[in-house]
């Protein structure tokens, strides 16, 4: 006979404060569905600004968060990393949703559950980024996931359908992966507490090396999907071409701000223990990451697929930051995921802008002919691109070059010289594919009886946000300072 | 007189803004206007630059990013001085001289954004800052060739941007690496090059830094081998393009090696003095040749850059006040008139279209002021004896001649060989008969042209006479920089090697 205690867990053990975040985004959800339930008849700027409600309530909660850094059973991890991560995730979407606020009517926006999904998946990156159990970010992982199939899928057309199937196919792979990488620490060190994982395995001095290895590599593979690292990229490109430009840009930030976050506390246990074999792993697949989508991006005619490349070198880049494994270059990661979530913003939105409904003229939604001497029909437009594009290009005093210099700063600063050349020939190379559109759109004269329309989709609240994005892009250079304190003051108090 | 310049670099920047708003038919006096104003202002700084300082004038700070010691730094002293009369005297001049129609607004304010980032450039103190305006530069470039250029501009755009990019972003390595080894020695960070300039650096970093630098300001400049973009630009650029590209933009790169490479770099400068003079040598001669087997008159103009460019690195890597000193003279006089050389050129394409030698031929009798106005720059960019360009070229050898008599003397050939690719396009194109029956009608220089033109023939006589006003306080601020490179080199022999070629009459040799 085996007496099972009681459970007798008092509330205030639990921290509850510790998920409230989460829950207000959940809540959120659960309340856009219910007032679907009421009346169905409501138009979908109400489930916009809902969601907006929700996630600044979210916000809210966030920055005024002062309670303990444990909570649930110790499930939840709430340091500075995850604070800071979690301020990002949340104010992306954010921003990202407004670009919901489009003129031309599409499907998905018409279904209030588009706006409960998007709650819940930003729910899920919450969860992911605020723990270092590899249950919980598995679950979280999940939740964030399958939302986002389901978002791409809603998009009715029929390369959508093939994204969503893709992404899903190779995300239950990468599922699987996690699960197996996650089998492998337990067997080996008895607890999924990442924390834990790393105590058993230095003061076992990595015992049964190759089944470790063996773990990591099943963790890259994972993590490495979700973050699009060489070479587990190849979806990104069509799944960003099946959806809208909006998502593509909010895939390109949320998903991977939360995946950095997860690798940074994975791989932080060998990196900061100099595991040689690790950091070559490391090393080859940032090497790689930053360089063959910046060839491939080379040869893309469509500037959606160029920039769905250029986001998975940028990926590349601020990986480079977790292999650098100093603190300086982890808020350099911060800083750069920021300022390329606020040039992404503009890019995309720009590209979401001038989507039409009929694009017959040309081979694809934005392929590069459309863009054909646009300063002299919609000079505002293109200027507005060539800036983002510009930034991107990392030509100071835009916002990106600042994420770039830092972030280089660092690897110089660490003695990776050689990685610090990689990535400035890297930068060099994607100058080049930057500067096709721009050439396109400033350089060239318009194609004549091409009945391009521009702006079709363009609303006030819209532009507003690329104004945004826009005078956040050129005057970077006075909002520096606060970050970099901000960032690293987050970053200190969570050790790393 | 605080933040003389700031509102010497923003100014042109704030006007370019506005002047969206001004009407296309008035935008060329506007910016005419505007440009002329940037001008007094930098004559007014001249008037109250005190020439008995060596160091930095009218600096101003505002911290930017102080978490990684990055401040908004401009300082100016006798180097910067007259580069930053002659960026806005040129661009003054160009602006008058305009003749491009298409996009007139788009172009002006396309030019005077230029002109932020070009003056920025030489009054920045703070290496990121001069990085930003550096880099910033090159965007109203692209889009000035690639607009308004010829058949060839997207290529031509393109290579100019990349290979400038690439060079310059190897230089931001090494600034970041500077910085840091600031942090290092001192536990502040600083990118203000006058802390870096108390710093002593280790032979083998010099050496390697020293290359990174190189690879921003060679391609630049351009040395060979990295000057296989400029004819290129040049032959496709707009006559406006080419005047502010060959007059300014070109010396920012040799504005760099004084600015940086020399002072914190001493003893891979000494160390690297022959190669660097090798790469100079080479593109003197070589281009010079090129130049010769040019049939488009813009780049034969294009390539005698490249072959002048050589002659100003080479007084800068004589190391002493002579070769530094005329050196800089000489990126002014070469500023002047390539500028009003490529602006020529520009004249005679407006009404002809071409820039082909053999299109023309017997100039001197359809276009005798034209003609004259050409000989005169002429004889200035080949080193005439009491023109401009006579000062610079002579100083620089000058100062080589004390590190190496044979080398200069394959130098020297410079002149010869200037004085023949210039005299026989000259001869080709504006002597003999008229053989084309176009030719016969040509119109002479109008007004605004000659607004354009006479000043700076004025300027190549007067300075040509009389060069003191400005080679004083360039010497003042080059010899304290020479006594910097000597304080800041850790090498016995480097020390040695310096004062040698700073001795004051007869040269030794071991």
């Amino acid at each position: 006979m085996i007496n099972i205690p009681p459970v007798s867990i008092e509330f205030a053990s639990l921290n509850f404060g510790t998920i409230v975040p989460m829950l207000i985004a959940i809540v959120g959800a659960l309340v856009i569905l219910c007032v679907d339930l009421i009346n169905k008849k409501l138009d979908k700027s109400l489930y916009i600004m809902l969601t907006v409600l929700f996630l600044l309530v979210d916000l809210g909660a966030l920055i005024g968060y002062s309670g303990s850094v444990r909570g649930f059973f110790d499930l939840m991890l709430v340091d500075g990393i995850a604070i800071l991560s979690q301020g990002v995730i949340v104010v992306a979407s954010l921003l990202f949703v407004i670009t919901a606020m489009s003129k031309l009517r599409f499907q998905e926006y018409r279904y209030p559950e588009y706006f409960a999904l998007y709650l819940f998946m930003i729910a899920g990156f919450q969860f992911m980024v605020s723990s270092d159990s590899l249950i919980l970010i598995f679950v979280g992982l999940e939740t964030a996931s399958m939302c986002l199939y389901t978002l791409i899928a809603m998009h009715n057309r029929n390369n959508a359908l093939e994204a969503a199937i893709k992404y899903f196919t190779m995300g239950a792979v990468a599922t699987g992966f996690f699960a197996f990488g996650s089998m492998i620490f337990y067997a080996l060190t008895g607890t999924v507490e990442l924390g834990q994982i790393s105590e058993v395995l230095v003061a076992s001095n990595f015992e049964n090396y190759p089944i470790i290895l063996l773990g990591v590599i099943f963790m890259l593979g994972a993590l490495g999907f979700k973050l699009s690292l060489v070479p587990y990229h190849t979806w990104v490109a069509d799944v960003y071409e099946g959806a809208t430009a909006a998502l593509a840009g909010f895939m390109s930030i949320v998903p991977k701000m939360a995946g950095f976050v997860v690798a940074l506390r994975f791989f932080e246990i060998f990196i900061s223990s100099g595991d040689i074999y690790v950091e070559i792993i490391l090393y080859v697949t940032v090497v790689l990451t930053m360089t063959i989508p910046n060839l491939i991006a080379l040869v893309q005619n469509d500037i959606n697929r160029m920039l769905a490349y250029s986001s998975i070198s940028n990926a590349g880049f601020a990986m480079a930051a977790i292999l650098i494994g100093t603190t300086q270059a982890t808020s350099a990661m911060f800083l750069y995921w920021i300022l390329f979530l606020v040039t992404n913003l503009g890019g995309f939105t720009m590209l979401w802008l001038n989507r039409s409904k009929d694009y017959n003229s040309f081979s694809s939604d934005h392929a590069l002919e459309k863009y054909s001497g646009l300063v002299k029909t919609a000079p505002i437009t293109a200027s507005m691109m060539g800036l983002f594009l510009l930034s991107l290009a990392g030509i100071p005093p835009f916002a990106l070059f600042w994420g770039k210099m830092y972030l280089i700063g660092s690897a110089v600063n660490a003695g990776y010289v050689l990685l610090a050349l990689i990535m400035v020939i890297n930068s060099a190379i994607a100058g080049y594919y930057y500067l096709k559109p721009i050439i396109f759109m400033f350089l060239k004269d318009p194609i004549e009886g091409a009945n391009t329309k521009y702006m079709t989709n363009a609303t006030t609240p819209i532009k507003v946000l690329i104004g945004f994005a826009a005078i956040v892009t050129i005057l970077s250079i006075f909002m520096i300072e606060p970050l970099i304190e901000i960032i690293s003051y987050y970053v200190q108090i969570s050790g790393y | 007189m605080e933040h003389i310049l700031s509102i010497l670099i923003f100014f042109p920047a704030f006007a370019a803004l506005i002047g969206f708003l001004v009407k296309d038919d008035s935008i060329r006096m506007y910016a005419i206007l505007v440009t002329a104003i940037e001008f007094v202002l930098s004559i007014f700084l001249w008037i109250n630059f005190d020439n008995s300082i060596a160091g930095m004038q009218f600096t101003e700070v505002i911290p930017m990013i102080s978490a990684y010691g990055i401040n908004y730094f401009v300082g100016i002293d006798g180097i910067s001085l007259f580069l930053v009369i002659m960026t806005t005297f040129m661009t003054m001049i160009s602006i008058i001289g305009l003749t491009e129609k298409r996009n007139l607004k788009h172009l002006i304010i396309t030019v005077l954004f230029l002109e932020m980032t070009m003056v920025g450039v030489f009054l920045a103190l703070d290496a990121i800052i001069f990085y930003l305006f550096w880099e910033l530069s090159l965007v109203p470039m692209l889009y000035i060739v690639g607009a308004w250029g010829g058949n060839l501009r997207l290529y031509a755009a393109v290579k100019f941007f990349l290979y400038t990019f690439i060079g310059s972003l190897i230089m931001l390595v090494g600034m970041l690496y500077l910085g840091y080894v600031y942090f290092q020695t001192t536990g502040n960070w600083s990118f203000s090059i006058l802390d870096w300039n108390m710093m002593l650096l280790p032979f083998d970093m010099q050496l390697w830094l020293f290359v990174a630098f190189f690879c921003g300001f060679a391609i630049k400049v351009p040395m060979f081998p990295f000057h296989t973009w400029l004819p290129y630009a040049h032959g496709q650029a707009p006559t406006i393009g080419s005047v502010i590209l060959a007059a300014v933009l070109l010396k920012m790169g040799t504005y760099g090696f004084v600015r940086f490479s020399l002072p914190l770099f001493p003893d891979a400068s000494v160390y690297f003095t022959y190669p660097m003079a090798a790469l100079a040598l080479i593109a003197i001669v070589y281009t010079a040749m090129v130049a010769y087997a040019q049939e488009d008159m813009k780049q034969v103009i294009a390539y005698s850059s490249v072959s002048h460019m050589g002659v100003i690195i080479l007084g800068i890597f004589a190391l002493n006040v002579e070769g530094i000193g005329g050196s800089i003279f000489l990126m002014i006089s070469h500023g002047i008139v390539s500028g009003a050389l490529f602006m020529l050129v520009g004249v005679i394409y407006d009404r002809r279209h071409t820039k082909m030698i053999k299109d023309f031929g017997g100039l001197a009798s359809v276009m005798p002021k034209y003609a004259t106005i050409f000989g005169i720059m002429l004889m200035a960019s080949v080193g005439l004896p009491l023109t401009i360009g006579f000062v610079g070229e002579f100083l620089s050898l000058l100062g080589f001649f004390k590190v190496s008599p044979v080398l200069t003397l394959i130098a020297g050939l410079t002149i010869i060989l200037g004085a023949v690719y210039m005299l026989v396009m000259y001869k080709k194109s504006f002597f003999g008969p008229v053989v084309h029956e176009e030719n016969k009608k040509l119109k002479d220089v109008n007004g605004r042209e000659l607004a354009a033109l006479i000043p700076l023939v004025a300027l190549v006589v007067i300075l040509g006479i009389y060069p003191k006003p400005i080679l004083e306080p360039v010497n003042k601020s080059v010899s304290q920089l020479v006594e910097v490179m000597q304080l800041k080199a850790i090498e016995p022999s480097t020390k040695a090697k310096i004062l040698e070629y700073n001795s004051i009459g007869e040269v030794k040799h071991d």
